[in-house]
């Protein structure tokens, strides 16, 4: 079992996901109609609608303005995910040394490594803990849900879990350099042995299911949002003002012809 | 059904009404596989649809930010949820995730009880389009409960309110019926009336060839707001336009936009090509209607089957041009009283219009008062995409549906509420009176042609 779990799962994990991906976006692209459904706020350029799409993205700008309770939960999971994922290939790759790059020394860029480690480890636990509490105990939250919503935020908490466990058990620690080159071998098609270690083993384990049901599930979200957001956010230029033949212009009274304005 | 007795939807329009309107109803028997092949059509072609169902993450944000929820807290109400009545249809048919695993990831099969639930919730969506604002990514519910009217439509479950609008828009070219004869005389009489009250006569001119401007109004102002119709014509006077209504097509509305979506919706768009060539005109310049403004600056080039190259503007944002640039007299001293804007969610969501509405109201009233929230967070009067149903349930939601609204009136001590879109008005004329708000009603370019200064 731990001959598939680590040799030959992650390779059928991978191609389920990319092509799993490539293939939602592909029925989402291939709907052709787009009426010109232009919403607030209106970009009046490419830069406004950059603009727009990265405020919701970086600041969560909506939950923001419109539901801070559930800013309080969602922002910081998001940040935390995104910290734990830029940990996870930086940690590993450089095996805690990364910090050397800004002037630390190995020993206090591996004990930064993993400070930050712990520190996103448990963010990410309690924003999650939280929305799994806000989706059970505020009713018009509850109302929505489906099973599935629920069991996505068990599946995550199981890997997060696991993953502080590794993070804060000397017990359950991996070395960095195992990883690496566990990792290694499966990037480069010739597969190692999975550490000797259950507490990775399950975590690599669920991460795989996660990555499964990936593309067959609302965590498509991220993309979901920028092909929602072309609709609904892309330029849009008005019909230029200014009445044909009449005797007061929008350049003055009389005698001008509005050919020149917008006619 | 028992079902259906507990659901609050309005009354469905006849075999006859619907003939009307060129649909035969499917029997009952065979309505989910019709409604399902509609719906697998409208997946393979329709980007807005797809993403509002592939995207939602049920984070619940839109709930309370919607004033049909607010009102009634009922949990169907709630835009995600609402929008789940046709999501767990598609997740069951059409998603590899809703075929293995059933209810757990919400798919549900589709039975004539669902429709029945489309039918009744989507008619309690007045298409405001607040959620999508709201929304973490811009999801619009709106596109939802269209293409859920489209495929109840064809089904022969259409309102009895929208399929006579329906008819009446087909026979002739407007949403109240009104015949040439009638616009004319109406629009003598206010000639009358302007005469009256400014002490000079100005002509409304009709069906006038070689006009430059055709100018657009809602046929409501007609019988229930006849001054907007004397504010544009004092407008168009003040300005010495060239212009004309055409009784042909004198419908700034479109109830096709609300449930059809095809031939109603495009009887109109037709006209007003026809009519515009026909009278030579250089602009269009759409009158006071919400839904019906959205419809044609969003739709005309696709509903039209040629590209048409006829400019089409709205008054307000025109007349607001020429208050920028200090060409409009106006006597703020004409309309005294605390007024405050409601803000159509069409105009300020769809078409932005609010600076254009500021700019007017501020230059033609003394005492301008905001109500919180404005603008495009503002909530809909509760009577959008034409769901002004007067059967004693619908009504009473209607009540409900404007509860978020009085409270917003309420607040800012106003005595004049000015509310620039043909349905608001509809909604207010007896909602103010349901919510005890004493409050007059105007649309914004009455209040503008109130204040002109004559030299």
């Amino acid at each position: 079992m731990k001959f598939f779990i680590g040799q030959v799962m992650p390779y059928i994990t991978v191609t389920i996901f990319l092509l799993g991906l490539l293939w939602r976006v592909w029925r989402w692209t291939g709907a052709l109609r787009i009426h010109n459904i232009a919403l607030s706020p209106f970009a009046r350029n490419w830069v406004d609608t950059i603009g727009i799409i990265l405020a919701q993205i970086l600041f969560f700008w909506n939950p923001w303005k419109f539901d801070r309770p559930l800013w309080v939960g969602a922002w910081p999971m998001h940040a935390a995910l995104v910290g734990v994922l830029g940990g996870h290939a930086v940690g590993i790759y450089f095996m805690g040394t990364q910090f050397t790059y800004i002037g630390l020394s190995v020993a206090a860029s591996k004990q930064a490594s993993v400070l930050l480690g712990q520190l996103v480890g448990i963010v990410f636990l309690v924003a999650l803990l939280y929305l799994l509490y806000r989706r059970i105990a505020i009713e018009k939250v509850r109302a929505v849900s489906a099973p599935s919503d629920y069991l996505h935020l068990i599946l995550l908490l199981a890997i997060v879990v696991v993953g502080d466990l590794m993070r804060f058990l000397p017990s359950a620690e991996l070395e960095y350099e195992e990883a690496r080159h566990y990792l290694a071998g499966l990037f480069t098609f010739h597969p190692v042995p999975i550490p000797d270690n259950w507490y990775f083993i399950i975590h690599f384990l669920l991460v795989q299911i996660l990555m499964i049901i990936f593309p067959f599930s609302k965590l498509v979200h991220p993309l979901g949002m920028l092909w929602e957001r072309w609709i609904v956010n892309r330029p849009y230029q008005d019909t230029p003002l200014g009445l044909p033949g009449v005797r007061l212009t929008l350049g003055g009274p009389a005698g001008e012809t509005t050919a020149s304005k917008g006619v | 059904m028992a079902a259906e007795k507990k659901l609050k939807a309005p009354k469905k329009a006849t075999e006859a009404e619907l003939r009307a309107i060129h649909i035969k109803p499917v029997p009952d028997e065979e309505k989910p596989q019709v409604a399902l092949e509609l719906l697998r059509r409208y997946k393979d072609e329709w980007r807005s649809l797809v993403m509002a169902m592939e995207t939602c993450v049920k984070c619940g944000l839109c709930a309370e930010n919607c004033h049909s929820y607010l009102g009634t807290r009922d949990p169907y109400n709630i835009p995600a949820k609402r929008a789940d009545l046709m999501r767990k249809v598609w997740k069951r048919y059409f998603t590899p995730q809703g075929r293995l695993f059933g209810w757990l990831v919400g798919a549900e099969d589709i039975t004539l009880e669902t429709l029945e639930m489309w039918y009744s919730y989507f008619y309690q969506c007045s298409e405001c389009r607040r959620c999508g604002h709201v929304c973490p990514f811009g999801i619009d519910t709106c596109e939802v409960t269209m293409a859920g009217r489209r495929i109840l439509h064809q089904l022969g479950m259409v309102p009895k309110l929208h399929a006579t609008t329906g008819a009446a828009m087909l026979k002739s070219g407007n949403h109240m019926a009104l015949t040439p004869a009638g616009i004319q005389d109406t629009l003598e009489f206010l000639s009358d009336e302007i005469e009256e009250e400014n002490g000079f006569r100005i002509e409304f001119p009709v069906d006038k060839p070689d006009s430059d401007i055709l100018y657009v109004p809602s046929s409501a102002d007609f019988m229930l707001n006849p001054e907007t119709l004397k504010g544009a014509a004092r407008f168009f006077h003040y300005i010495g336009a060239n212009w004309t209504i055409t009784t042909r097509m004198t419908e700034a509305g479109n109830f096709g936009y609300l449930f059809d979506q095809a031939l109603v919706q495009k009887e109109l768009v037709n006209r007003l090509f026809q009519e515009a060539v026909r009278l030579n005109v250089k602009k269009i310049v759409w009158g006071e209607c919400g839904h019906g403004w959205r419809a044609i600056k969003m739709y005309y080039n696709t509903m039209a089957d040629l590209p048409h190259r006829i400019p089409i503007t709205h008054i307000l944002d025109e007349a607001a041009e020429y208050v920028k640039r200090g060409l409009l007299k106006l006597d703020k001293s004409k309309n005294p009283e605390p007024t405050t804007l409601h803000d159509p969610c069409n105009y300020v969501r769809a078409c932005g219009l609010a600076e254009n509405l500021r700019v007017l109201i501020k230059a033609a009233c003394a005492d301008f008062r905001e109500m919180e929230p404005n603008r495009e967070k503002n909530f809909c009067c509760g009577g959008g995409s034409g769901i002004l149903f007067d059967d004693p349930d619908m009504y009473e939601l209607r009540i409900k549906f404007s509860l978020k609204k009085a409270e917003q009136i309420r607040a800012t001590g106003a005595k004049v509420l000015c509310a620039p879109c043909s349905i608001c008005k509809a909604q207010f004329h007896p909602m103010i009176e349901e919510h005890h708000l004493g409050v007059e009603l105007y649309g914004l370019i009455d209040l503008v042609g109130r204040a002109l200064v004559w030299d």
